[in-house]
């Protein structure tokens, strides 16, 4: 099937897709698009925004556990106003209670907020229909809703910072019976906020729910001629099976969000069991009967995939920039399509290992243990293969490779830290440590957010027709990439002398002062607190070099150094085919694919590269190519 | 621009756009339901409690389970009409299906709506007893409510951080309608050795309205939001001193020394004025859900930490029918102590208390024995002289309201016309039919003259009053009496908004496809073809749904 005959059909009937004929207004245009490039950008900058307060609040828990007994300083605490700063803080002080919310609200911006939508939303959106040839997204307008909800969801979780409540406190997971009494004494729960924070992800599921159906449809329906499964780049892969994992885990967590928040405003008792007794409410006036651990299972059953969903588009990013600058083929290109197809099946049989420590049973424990260490297998060959594929490359340190070559080393440091905890018995010893706060960290910070900055450096030049500053990407890069480790390593070993990762004054009310005390704990506790200072301070270099990032973003966009073509990589793969930028409808010409996504340095051509969408010559160079329909 | 595929499918992968995503769509819907349905065999094998089984109505239940599948035929001839073109003939069809998502969301209505005004309360002796509370005024339902009296002196206090505006004019039209007054207890000023000392901020009798609290919680958080500034400077140059009193030192060994010195800052700050108190001058009576009120003899705190310094009024359940007496948890919990159920039940509060629960629990034993006599008969006995088959607790330990009908019918001759049963299939017990000789408009007075008087009277659901002391957990039949139906609520709710959803949809397709049946009549086939399927996967959640809630 071409797009000859997709185009021959569209005459027989009128609708107003063809929208660029005409100049849409300012909104339309940059708020109310319905173009994936433009719904790209908004879900990336905003994801951005979303990063950047979430960073804020981590910096203010890294503050309360290395200086528990000291007032927030100003320039932190400017960005708070006196009346919430009257209500929250006592003499200047983070509370525990503050900190909890500040803890959930971290997590849950990060993840569902900050990640999710700049990888899938963002590059997932901008990315993939211009890697398979496609004009837009299969359904550009549910496109546009899903960014819509998705916005409303997170606005709607933030803003409940200021409500009479505060925001949500039980956590990330938003553990069940906790979650379900936390804001007890708002008489009226749809303002709670721990009831908003469930408001809201029904929203964000709901939009990754169309994302999701939207990509899926989009790569399967919308590939260019002659754009055959096995010359898909790694990227739409990636972004497939990201597709589905959205599509089938989240809902669950949906009905886990559905009840618990029946729970909260229906005082029903899905997670409530019986004869629950609080401070704050005495024995509960409920029913009970239900089942904490459901909750559980369900949050996880979203939940461990959800993982899957953070890092594949990060390790997407760096599949695709890796053979770019090392001009060669992705190393078993093959073997990693089929990795991650088993990596996403996997995901959906490990969730419970989150869950050892609940008492869920010996038999149901061993069967988590066992898939949660054959997932390893795919992620290893994974990233093997982006290993292997820079032997022997001829690499050009450009910024996008700097961070795609960080990612390999601290994304391997944030697995194989994950690798003990698998185990059921070390499960006792680190469960709910600072450990398992470091592996995961480890995978997503300097992981999976430095193949994120590593795409966009790659697609800059593509998006803006401009590159980003090498001299301030140094600037950026090095110290994060110090910091990251600074801020993370530590707390493998902090987790290992038994912290535990919920302490707001990290670990102060433990303390044994005396070297010789009979609190054998309270001794490892004070050999290991002082990390706690370098760790904050970590954070707060790391902060600063963010500083030349947003600047050099910013500045790009008008002053940077200009493209010299439309394929400034001189890379392979079909974005680069467009005009720069892409115009609405993408391609100028009528997209065909003559061969695999990573062609670079064939002995039988002439350039180090040779583009999908280039027709092969006469001399019958590509009479190994099967036919193509 | 054009977006392909919209029409016409993709050769190679044989699929229009909205028929992949359909697909999609239903297959996220069924991990969604998926959820739901785990969640109810979580549920059922953990419950701690007798699970209630087959409690609902099944006849209207199966009415709707043809109702649907009726629809999802039709709704394939409506998309059959439309790729032979026939218009009228789809519009008929989808009329058809149209008004079948509409026959089953009245009747789950219908269904709702009785569970909605159906009280049951768990006694703390763990009998279960379901009905109707008391009519007031012969129409208005009385609610389970905590009473509690104010009288002249009696005291409110308010937390000036939190106050449920709602609560404070409930209390107001309460004491208005009794001619009474709530007034500021004492002057509210500033305290001595504070920056504001003897400024007064609220005279001494002012009445109390949501604008007061109001001004109240500005003044508190105004002082708290000036005092906070202060105190976190202070404690901020205290820091700085002790660091450089020690130096080389980590701060955590001389924290409990660095502290804010209290009186040096005093004079400085702002008086906290955390609550408000305020003070009755008549008697009046005030009431409040049993959720929302931790009650004590002289003392109740309301959820919105307001105070309230009055008398707890004796504040018994008063059903005016009761329908159902169920002794299944009752039992359960006497198994567990390893106490004979008989027992457990004789000694139970309501069969010690209530006589005509008594002779009714001897005509459902006599019932019991003859139960066991059939099953004998109809499924013998094994080799060991056991019965082959003994019934159910819920049989043995449980009166529901099929068996009150029946035991008016036996005892006191009540007869119903043959439409009044058919009603009672779908709405539940018709009161009035089976208690005949009830007076016309019962005052809630006259419940335990009733309840414990004339037994001779024909009343098939009588009056009993619940004492709050015996009372463990009350609630309609809502999603908070059990789990149950919770999750009853729950899959049906989101079920039901479903049926909405779909039936908007293909509404949508029969009033305004007509412009598109003319433009482009194969687009709108694809519409109605995915509007169909998921027409179809609504229904066949319900085929899940229908036997784990109604049968079994």
């Amino acid at each position: 099937m071409s797009a000859h005959a997709a185009s021959s059909n569209s005459h027989d009937h009128s609708h107003d897709h063809d929208d660029h004929h005409h100049n849409p207004g300012f909104l339309k245009k940059y708020f109310f698009s319905t173009d994936h490039k433009t719904i790209g950008l908004q879900y990336g900058i905003t994801a951005l925004l979303f990063l950047a307060f979430g960073f804020y609040l981590m910096m203010v828990m890294r503050w309360s556990i290395a200086y528990p007994h000291q007032p927030l300083p100003d320039w932190m605490g400017c960005f708070l106003t006196d009346n919430w700063k009257a209500r929250w803080l006592v003499d200047g002080k983070v509370s525990g209670e503050t900190y909890n919310m500040f803890g959930a609200m971290h997590g849950t911006i990060m993840v569902f907020l900050g990640i999710v939508p700049l990888g899938f939303g963002a590059f997932g959106n901008y990315v993939t229909p211009l890697q398979i040839g496609a004009v837009d997204m299969a359904f550009p307008k549910l496109n546009m809703m899903s960014y819509w909800i998705y916005l409303a969801g997170g606005l709607l979780m933030c803003a409940s910072f200021f409500m009479e409540s505060g925001a949500a406190k039980s956590g990330w997971t938003n553990y069940s019976p906790l979650a379900g009494f936390a804001d007890g004494q708002i008489v009226n729960q749809w303002l709670a906020g721990q009831t908003q924070w469930l408001i809201g992800l029904v929203l964000l599921i709901t939009s990754s729910l169309l994302g999701a159906v939207n990509f899926i449809t989009t790569i399967i329906n919308f590939r260019a001629r002659g754009m055959t499964w096995m010359r898909l780049p790694f990227f739409v892969w990636a972004m497939l099976v990201t597709g589905f994992l959205l599509l089938l885990a989240f809902p669950p967590l949906e009905a886990a969000g559905i009840m618990q928040l029946m729970d909260r405003v229906a005082h029903s008792s899905f997670f409530m069991p019986t004869g629950l007794f609080t401070k704050s409410e005495g024995l509960a006036d409920l029913s009970g009967g239900g089942s904490p651990l459901l909750f559980q299972h369900l949050f996880w059953f979203l939940g461990h995939p959800e993982v899957y969903v953070l890092l594949l588009p990060a390790i997407a990013c760096v599949a695709e920039i890796i053979p770019v600058n090392t001009r060669k083929p992705l190393w078993g290109y093959k073997s990693m399509v089929y990795s991650v197809l088993i990596l996403g099946f996997l995901s959906f049989i490990v969730w419970a290992h989150h869950m050892y420590m609940t008492g869920m049973g010996d038999a149901v424990s061993t069967f988590f243990q066992t898939t949660t260490v054959l997932i390893s297998v795919p992620s290893v060959v994974i990233i093997t293969a982006l290993l292997i594929s820079l032997w022997g490359g001829s690499i050009r340190f450009t910024p996008p490779m700097m961070w795609a070559c960080a990612f390999i080393p601290m994304f391997g440091i944030g697995g194989l830290t994950g690798l003990p905890l698998a185990f059921n018995l070390v499960g006792l010893h680190l469960h709910d440590t600072y450990y398992v706060i470091g592996h995961f960290h480890y995978v997503v910070a300097p992981g999976i957010l430095f193949g994120l900055f590593a795409g966009v450096h790659h697609w800059y030049p593509k998006i803006t027709g401009r590159y980003t500053s090498r001299f301030l990407n140094h600037l950026h890069f090095w110290p994060s990439l110090i910091c990251m480790n600074v801020l993370f390593f530590p707390m493998l070993v902090q987790g290992m002398a038994g912290f535990h990762r919920r302490w707001y004054n990290g670990g102060d009310a433990y303390l044994a002062k005396a070297a010789d005390s009979a609190n054998v704990f309270g001794v490892i506790v004070r050999d290991y607190i002082d990390l706690n200072i370098v760790m904050s301070y970590g954070a707060w270099i790391l902060a600063v070099a963010q500083i030349p990032f947003i600047i050099n973003v910013l500045f790009a966009w008008k002053k940077g150094r200009k493209v010299e073509n439309d394929n400034p990589w001189d890379a392979t793969t079909l974005e680069w085919a467009t005009p720069t930028p892409p115009g609405h409808g993408n391609f100028t010409f009528d997209v065909a694919v003559y061969r695999g996504p990573y062609e670079y340095s064939r002995p039988d051509c002439d350039e180090d590269y040779f583009p999908q969408w280039q027709a092969p010559n006469k001399t019958g160079e590509e009479s190994n190519e099967k036919e193509t329909h | 621009m054009e977006i392909p595929y919209i029409v016409n499918a993709r050769k190679d992968t044989g699929l229009f756009n909205a028929k992949i995503a359909i697909w999609l769509f239903l297959a996220s819907e069924v991990m969604l339901f998926g959820g739901f349905f785990s969640a109810y065999v979580f549920m059922r094998l953990g419950a701690d409690y007798p699970w209630p089984e087959r409690t609902l109505p099944v006849l209207p239940g199966l009415i709707n389970t043809f109702v649907l599948i009726g629809s999802s035929v039709t709704v394939v001839f409506a998309w059959a009409a439309l790729k032979l073109r026939n218009w009228r003939q789809f519009q008929i069809y989808m009329w058809i299906t149209v008004i079948c998502a509409l026959i089953f969301m009245v009747l789950k209505g219908v269904e709702y709506n009785v569970k909605f005004h159906h009280q049951a309360v768990r006694l703390k002796d763990y009998t279960v007893l379901e009905g109707h509370l008391a009519y007031i005024d012969g129409t208005k339902i009385e609610k389970n409510r905590i009473k509690l009296e104010l009288n002249p002196g009696s005291t409110i206090t308010y937390n000036n951080l939190r106050v449920h505006d709602a609560w404070v004019e409930e209390i107001l039209a309460e004491a208005k309608a009794a001619g009474a007054t709530l007034k500021l207890a004492a002057e509210v000023k500033g305290a001595e050795g504070f920056s504001d000392a003897d400024t007064i901020y609220f005279a001494k009798d002012a009445d109390l309205t949501v604008e007061l609290l109001d001004k109240f919680e500005k003044a508190h958080i105004k002082a708290r939001n000036h005092n906070q500034k202060i105190r976190t400077q202070a404690l901020r140059d205290a820091w700085k001193v002790a660091e450089k009193q020690n130096p080389n030192k980590s701060n955590w060994e001389y924290s409990d020394k660095v502290s804010i010195d209290q009186e040096a800052i005093k004079s400085k700050l702002l008086t906290d004025i955390p609550a408000a108190t305020f003070v009755a001058d008549k008697s009046f009576q005030i009431s409040f859900k049993p959720r929302d009120v931790k009650e004590g003899p002289e003392q109740s705190k309301l959820r919105d930490d307001t105070v309230i310094n009055a008398k707890l009024l004796p504040s018994p359940m008063d059903f005016h029918y009761l329908d159902a007496i169920d002794f299944q948890y009752l039992v359960m919990k006497a198994e567990k102590k390893g106490i004979k159920p008989e027992v457990a039940i004789e000694n139970s509060w309501l069969l010690k208390n209530d006589p005509f629960a008594r002779e009714a629990w001897a005509w459902h034993q006599a019932n019991v024995d003859e139960l066991k006599k059939r099953l004998i008969k109809d499924y013998g006995l094994d080799e060991k002289g056991n019965p082959n088959r003994e019934p159910t607790h819920k049989e043995l330990y449980r009166i529901g309201w099929k068996e009150f009908a029946k035991y008016g019918e036996e005892t006191h001759k009540i007869k119903l016309s043959v439409t009044d049963k058919l009603k009672e299939e779908f709405m539940g017990p018709n009161y009035k039919a089976r208690n005949p000789d009830e007076k016309e408009s019962n005052s809630h007075d006259s419940h335990e003259e009733v309840a414990h008087g004339d037994s001779h009277d024909r009343v098939t659901f009588p009056h009993l009053s619940v004492p709050r002391e015996q009372i463990g957990f009350a609630s309609k039949f809502t999603p908070s009496w059990n789990t149950y139906y919770a999750i009853y609520f729950t899959i049906t709710g989101l079920h039901g908004l479903h049926v909405v959803g779909g039936a908007i949809v293909l509404a949508y397709y029969l009033f305004f496809g007509r412009r598109m049946y003319e433009e482009n009549p194969e687009w709108l086939c694809n519409r109605v073809e995915v509007g169909g399927l998921f027409w179809h996967f609504v229904d066949l959640i319900w085929i899940f749904v229908f036997p784990i809630l109604y049968l079994m």
